[in-house]
């Protein structure tokens, strides 16, 4: 069944019933718990339900002059339980990381209904065991994120982002490992490849002005001036796509082998999204520990499997 | 008489050691067990020295294969097994309240690779922190997390408490920096967690590298990691701020945070501690200051130009009597090492010291110092605060002196004290120390029942026995003698 509460104690007890009748929930709606809670500018932190959508976050803050420097595409369709989940992230991966890097405190209704909360409001945090890595990317598999507080950044007094089309894939690869071994500060490090178009290799970074004014002079040192945008990665991420994760050094070889596909490769982390290509090897079985976790946090497997 | 010897009594009678030292021996070899009590005093207790308890056996094992080989005996025999690293944790997380087989990885201790391309290094469990730096630091890379015991503590160590440092404020804390490890469970399986040395950033399953951080040595013994490398800061600007109030300066921090500036590091000192450390190290201090602030930019240089002036007008605004830049490296290195060296020059001041680790907001940073200037009136204990003022994490180290009768219970009464009000004003009773066996009592006032079982929950999933480093971190559990933090202080 799929769950749409029209507040937290009625999701707890929906959640509850289902699991005592072994009722498999296969999916949720958090529409109704969408609120901000909390935003402390001067603690850089905030505090939202995990109804509420990433581009409402991202405006609220940004009223303040603030941010959740995470930028996964369609950020008006996700919603921060669902960023949460995926451990989602954007171009701005290679400067900011994941969800996982900026959660500080999550709240989680389990399967038999009880809530409980990990972690906290402040930034440093270590007391009591790290839930929220717990579920952080489990996908939904453990439990139903309802809160969540991150820490956020002050927005940057500058943006720029800058392309360069390349011929070949050699060409690009060259180029990478230039500005790889420079010692510019990138918060984007992105090599796309879209249908009918060349490999283009897409820089961004932020700051106060006058860093961005000297990044963009260092670049263009390399060749690098053409000004570039961030569309390319919510057009790409509009198709059927898979998704895999290689050593950094072995991008290139990759992308290589992933022939006439169209491509988004996070080129300094070694994650690339890709069309078609190779079969994806057939999905490994969780190992024994992975399988001890859903069991003990979802014994019924009322909620959707790993 | 120690102190400790009349608040720990052993809750069991010895362990009986017989034949399984002798398998230990069996498995490590002779010269790699301790089992003489002379021999064990050295792994009764961490920096917490309130609680002490030998363990049974200490075994220092050279391979993964040699720990796993341990743990599995121990799984046999149903005996505890508590990892330790350096032994520099601060409130007991490595103490063997039962005894037990304790597994010291301080000989498991290299890097054993780094890739400069892919930014990652491969290290022992054992390895110490400084040495990665150290090691990578020709490349241009260096690890991020630089607790203040870096030159001691090691990386299993790190991972088990999910260590800070100053420069964690920009950075992160080790869990940001730790993409993968093995780990021996406590049955003496050996598991591999999270990004394996040849593989990509993004891994299949639940992240069980990220709940083992912070686990506190429960979940089983880790014996290597793979650590992510960042490119050394080239260029930097690092300020000494000088105010006559601790006020003043705390103002000042959250001025700063407020202006959008996210400093590499914000570390305050107050006036005793600035002037124990300018009797230690003459670094240069002003010996009347009421508190200085430590402030680190780094970036690049034109930017860093730009934010130097609006810091040095904020500290202004608030009262800074002065602010100074490090003139050079040499100057801003001396300065880190004092710093770092703050809780070693203690000793000038009182023969006794806790030292606490909560965490406030950064706005409420005034509050809980005025906070702890008031506890100090109360229970008639000087507390001087040397801490990480841009993350909100506090260290008032309480000064005692146990000869003294009624200091020791004063003192935990006024970490008592604070470490409530720093749940009361939204935080938490550790940022980076931990909660091992001190700090037990205060998960039940940060945490409901629920939040507590679900923990419970996530342990038995790595350790169903709860054999590995057993009595730590939740209320209730089996503690050392009678010994409470609250009846003591009501005592």
């Amino acid at each position: 069944m799929r769950l749409c509460p029209a507040n937290l104690d009625e999701l707890r007890h929906a959640l509850a019933t289902a699991n005592g009748r072994r009722v498999p929930v296969t999916g949720w709606d958090l529409h109704a718990l969408g609120a901000l809670l909390e935003h402390h500018p001067e603690d850089m932190t905030a505090t939202a339900q995990a109804g509420m959508s990433l581009a409402d976050f991202q405006h609220t803050l940004a009223q303040a002059g603030q941010w959740l420097p995470l930028d996964p595409p369609f950020p008006k369709a996700m919603t921060l339980g669902a960023l949460i989940a995926g451990n989602h992230s954007g171009p701005r991966r290679w400067g900011f990381g994941t969800a996982r890097d900026w959660l500080i405190g999550i709240s989680v209704v389990l399967p038999d209904g009880r809530l409980v909360k990990s972690g906290g409001k402040v930034v440093k945090n270590v007391a009591g065991f790290d839930l929220c890595k717990v579920f952080v990317g489990s996908h939904g598999t453990l439990g139903i994120i309802v809160e969540a507080t991150f820490k956020v950044l002050p927005l940057p007094k500058a943006q720029r982002i800058l392309q360069h089309i390349c011929a070949t894939l050699e060409e690009a690869g060259a180029l990478l490992e230039r500005v790889v071994g420079s010692r510019l500060h990138l918060d984007i490090l992105d090599l796309h490849r879209l249908p009918g178009s060349p490999p283009t290799l897409v820089m961004g970074f932020g700051g106060p002005q006058e860093d961005v004014d000297e990044q963009c002079q260092a670049l263009s040192h390399l060749g690098i001036c053409q000004p570039g945008d961030m569309e390319y990665d919510g057009l790409f991420h509009k198709w059927p796509h898979r998704k895999c994760a290689v050593m950094p050094s072995a991008l290139m070889d990759t992308l290589a082998r992933l022939e006439g596909c169209a491509f988004v490769a996070r080129a300094g982390n070694g994650v690339i999204y890709h069309t078609q290509g190779p079969p994806a090897p057939p999905a490994t079985a969780p190992s024994a520990l992975q399988q001890r976790l859903k069991d003990a946090f979802d014994p019924h497997h009322t909620l959707p499997s790993l | 008489m120690n102190l400790a010897s009349t608040l720990c009594v052993p809750l069991a009678p010895r362990l009986d050691t017989s034949g399984w030292v002798d398998s230990l021996r069996a498995i490590v070899g002779a010269e790699s067990v301790l089992a003489d009590p002379k021999e064990l005093l050295a792994y009764e207790c961490d920096g917490y020295t309130l609680q002490r308890h030998p363990p049974t056996a200490v075994v220092l094992p050279r391979t993964t294969a040699e720990v796993a080989a341990v743990v599995e005996l121990c799984a046999r025999l149903n005996l505890p097994i508590i990892p330790r690293g350096a032994g520099t944790s601060l409130c007991g997380g490595v103490l063997a309240v039962e005894g037990g087989v304790m597994i010291a990885l301080t000989r498991m201790n290299r890097v054993l690779a780094l890739d400069v391309r892919n930014r990652r290094a491969l290290v022992e469990a054992g390895c110490v922190n400084a040495w990665v730096t150290r090691e990578a630091a020709p490349h241009g890379l260096c690890y991020a997390p630089d607790p203040s015991s870096q030159p001691a503590c090691t990386i299993g160590g790190n991972i088990a408490t999910n260590s800070g440092g100053p420069h964690t404020l920009k950075y992160g804390v080790t869990t940001n920096h730790v993409l993968g490890l093995e780990l021996v469970l406590p049955d003496g399986s050996v598991q591999w967690l999270g990004v394996t040395p040849d593989g990509g950033e993004d891994v299949e399953g639940y992240d069980l590298r990220g709940a083992l951080i912070g686990s506190e040595g429960m979940f089983g013994v880790v014996t290597r990691a793979l650590l992510r490398l960042i490119p050394t800061p080239t260029h930097w600007r690092t300020f000494l701020g000088v105010f006559d109030t601790v006020d003043e300066a705390s103002h000042a921090v959250s001025d700063i945070i407020a202006a959008g500036i996210v400093p590499a590091a914000l570390e305050m000192m107050d006036r005793l501690i600035v002037s124990a450390l300018e009797e230690a190290y003459h670094f240069g201090f002003p010996l009347d200051a009421g508190a200085v602030l430590i402030i680190e930019l780094d970036g690049l240089p034109a930017g860093l130009a730009a934010q130097a002036g609006v810091i040095e007008a904020l500290c202004r605004g608030r009262g800074a009597r002065e602010v100074r830049v490090a003139r050079d490296e040499a100057e801003r290195a001396a300065l880190w090492k004092c710093r770092k060296r703050a809780f070693g020059a203690i000793g000038r001041l009182s023969p006794n010291y806790v030292t606490q680790d909560g965490v406030v907001p950064r706005s409420k940073l005034p509050q809980i110092m005025q906070f702890i200037q008031e506890t100090s009136r109360r229970h008639d204990l000087r507390i001087p605060n040397v801490f990480h003022a841009g993350d909100g994490n506090i260290h008032p180290l309480i000064l005692y002196d146990e000869r003294e009768p009624g200091q020791v219970q004063r003192a935990l009464a006024a970490g008592h004290d604070i470490l409530t009000r720093c749940i009361e004003l939204g935080g938490s009773v550790t940022g980076e120390h931990g909660i091992g066996v001190e700090k037990m009592d205060y998960m039940a006032l940060q945490f409901t029942e629920s939040d507590l079982d679900a923990m419970r929950t996530l342990r038995r999933v790595f350790d169903p026995d709860q054999r590995c480093n057993p009595h730590k971190m939740f209320p209730g559990s089996k503690r050392c003698s009678d010994f409470a933090v609250r009846k003591q202080a009501h005592a």
